[in-house]
């Protein structure tokens, strides 16, 4: 049988690193930055949750501010150009869905598709972290599960009215997330986080998500491989 | 409620079993795609006793795949196994056995130091490796065949291939104390570990496979070998049963020889159908009612509450608790294969 191999020592201080870390934290930035003007969207969307709605935005921002010293703590700038740019289709989607006022989509986007990518990120993220980041990621992953709970009993709420629209939302947004995973691989690598094992941990916080919310096992799977198939 | 973690012998039966369970999104994924698959739940699955007794159960298919380990997707693999526990243990599975190389894996790896899976906390006594079961099973195979073919096993040798293994270190420590058989073979390839199974025993033959097989009425095969192996049929006894309990088989099925009588190891009939669809789907001759005996033991722990990892580490399976899963396996209805083939 074969050995598994042992987990290399990651050198935080080098450029190769430093030069990865400059784009994954403007990304995890970024991702925090634009999941409060996506919240503070949906409040105004749905006026009835505003408050909880605002709660959860607010806790991004500080999510983006822990972030921003991690990237400090390495002396890393971080390159918010490229994020935004990584950022654009999904964030685009949103915008055009908000502008329809068409909330289950927005809240596809954010509180399932978003808010799963960071989940699983993070995840893989926190056992190779540096120290410093590693205790800002393992208390910001816990409210994530807060955000993506939210969206869940709001499209569980309204499953039957909404089932198809989020079909639809998936299809249009969830090709987008594999080609960002396969933008990042490289840099995803050095920071010694892999893709399949990203892709796998996503699959599985949004295949729980949308059993959460009311599809069976089977939609569940085909939803999750047309985004594959898309994005191929 | 009891659990399954399973997964598919190769990746075209994988995409056949896709297709015919209607995931049609999968029937046309390669290994890479495998690799990163989430586990699912894919059957529901409804028991009943002899007794009357009905449990429910689930089965987890962790989406390994054997070719895993043959291309070094090593941590792909591990992955599998603890995402599929993880996922068992969130749906709410009281006792899962950790199927084919399932546990195999878990072992080798040392997962057990992974016990934070995301926001899960794994609780192993919520799994099982069913081994305890299967070492119980096969020994009565060997016990309840043997008279079949004419083997008196107070007159018998049996060569046990794997005996150092946790399901063949307490098969010989069943047949030692629990038969009358005449002799015992172990075959193995570390040497220090035989000569302490060798000590504990106080008795049995230490010698190589090719060395041992003339001399054998009977021979179980538990190793864990990566695929099956090719043996010179005609220097076995005539007749000899041999009881394939090896995950993968360890012989090549395909292989005909007169005399030689082929007993599928590990593996009981129900005395009633069981509602599952996913038996079908894996090779079993009668679907409804046969199994691996490792499932059966999540089963028979869930009929009688014991809610623990009645299998668990190596070489911990002692006579008197295979005796216990032995009561309680005939009570709810559980009987070895006898189904004989002359290979």
């Amino acid at each position: 049988m074969p050995q598994l191999e042992a987990t290399p020592t990651i050198d935080y201080q080098s450029d190769t690193y430093k030069d990865a870390y400059s784009r994954i934290n403007a990304i995890v930035i970024e991702g925090e930055n634009e999941a409060y003007d996506n919240f503070v969207k949906l409040a105004e969307m749905l006026p009835e949750n505003k408050d909880e709605l605002i709660s959860l935005a607010k806790m991004e921002r500080r999510h983006a501010k822990g972030f921003q010293a991690c990237g400090r703590n390495l002396e890393v700038t971080p390159d918010m150009d490229f994020a935004r740019e990584f950022f654009s289709k999904l964030h685009g989607n949103f915008e055009k869905a908000a502008e329809e006022d068409d909330i289950v989509t927005c809240l596809v986007i954010q509180a399932l598709i978003i808010e799963c990518f960071a989940i699983s990120a993070y995840n893989i993220y926190i056992p190779v972290a540096d120290d410093f980041a590693r205790k800002i990621t393992e208390g910001v992953v816990k409210d994530e599960y807060t955000h993506l709970n939210y969206g869940e009993e709001w499209l569980k709420a309204n499953f039957d009215d909404v089932k198809e629209r989020i079909e639809t939302a998936n299809r249009e947004n969830l090709p987008l997330v594999w080609k960002m995973l396969n933008q990042v691989e490289n840099d995803a690598r050095v920071l010694n986080m892999e893709k399949e094992e990203l892709i796998e941990d996503f699959t599985i916080a949004y295949g729980e998500a949308l059993a959460n919310v009311g599809f069976n096992t089977r939609e569940t799977v085909r939803m999750l491989t047309h985004g594959l198939r898309s994005a191929a | 409620m009891f659990g399954l973690i399973g997964h598919l012998t190769n990746l075209e039966q994988a995409q056949t079993v896709a297709r015919d369970l209607g995931y049609s999104g999968l029937a046309d994924q390669d290994l890479e795609f495998w690799c990163s698959a989430p586990p699912q739940t894919v059957d529901n699955i409804t028991v009943t006793s002899v007794t009357g007794q009905t449990i429910e159960g689930r089965y987890v298919e962790s989406c390994f795949l054997p070719e895993m380990l043959a291309n070094r997707r090593i941590k792909a693999a591990t992955r599998k196994i603890v995402n599929a526990m993880a996922h068992a243990q969130k749906i709410g599975l009281d006792i899962t056995a950790l199927g084919g190389f399932s546990s195999i894996v878990f072992e080798n790896f040392n997962l057990n130091q992974i016990q934070r899976i995301r926001n899960i906390t794994l609780d192993f006594k919520r799994f099982t490796t069913g081994n305890t079961h299967t070492a119980y099973i096969i020994c009565r195979q060997v016990e309840q065949a043997a008279p079949k073919l004419g083997i008196e096993l107070s007159k018998a040798t049996v060569a046990v291939v794997g005996a150092t293994g946790d399901i063949g270190s307490a098969v010989c420590r069943w047949l030692n104390t629990k038969t009358d058989v005449a002799d015992m073979i172990l075959v193995a390839r570390d040497r220090a570990r035989l000569q302490a199974l060798q000590e504990e025993l106080g008795r049995g033959k230490v010698m190589g496979l090719e060395e041992a097989l003339p001399h054998a009425d009977i021979v179980v095969w538990v190793a864990s070998l990566p695929k099956g192996i090719e043996i010179d049929f005609d220097s076995l006894k005539k007749p000899c049963l041999t009881i394939d309990g090896g995950y993968p088989k360890n012989l090549d099925s395909k292989l005909k020889h007169p005399g030689v009588y082929v007993l599928k190891g590990g593996i009981v009939e129900h005395s009633l159908d069981i509602d599952w669809r996913i038996m079908k789907l894996v090779n079993m001759d009668v679907p409804t009612r046969q199994m691996f005996a490792c499932f059966a033991e999540s089963m028979l722990l869930e009929f009688e509450k014991w809610y623990t990892n009645f299998s668990w580490g190596r070489n911990q399976i002692s006579v008197e608790k295979m005796q216990a899963i032995g009561d309680v396996s005939i009570k709810h209805g559980f009987k070895p294969l006898l189904s004989i083939v002359e290979s």
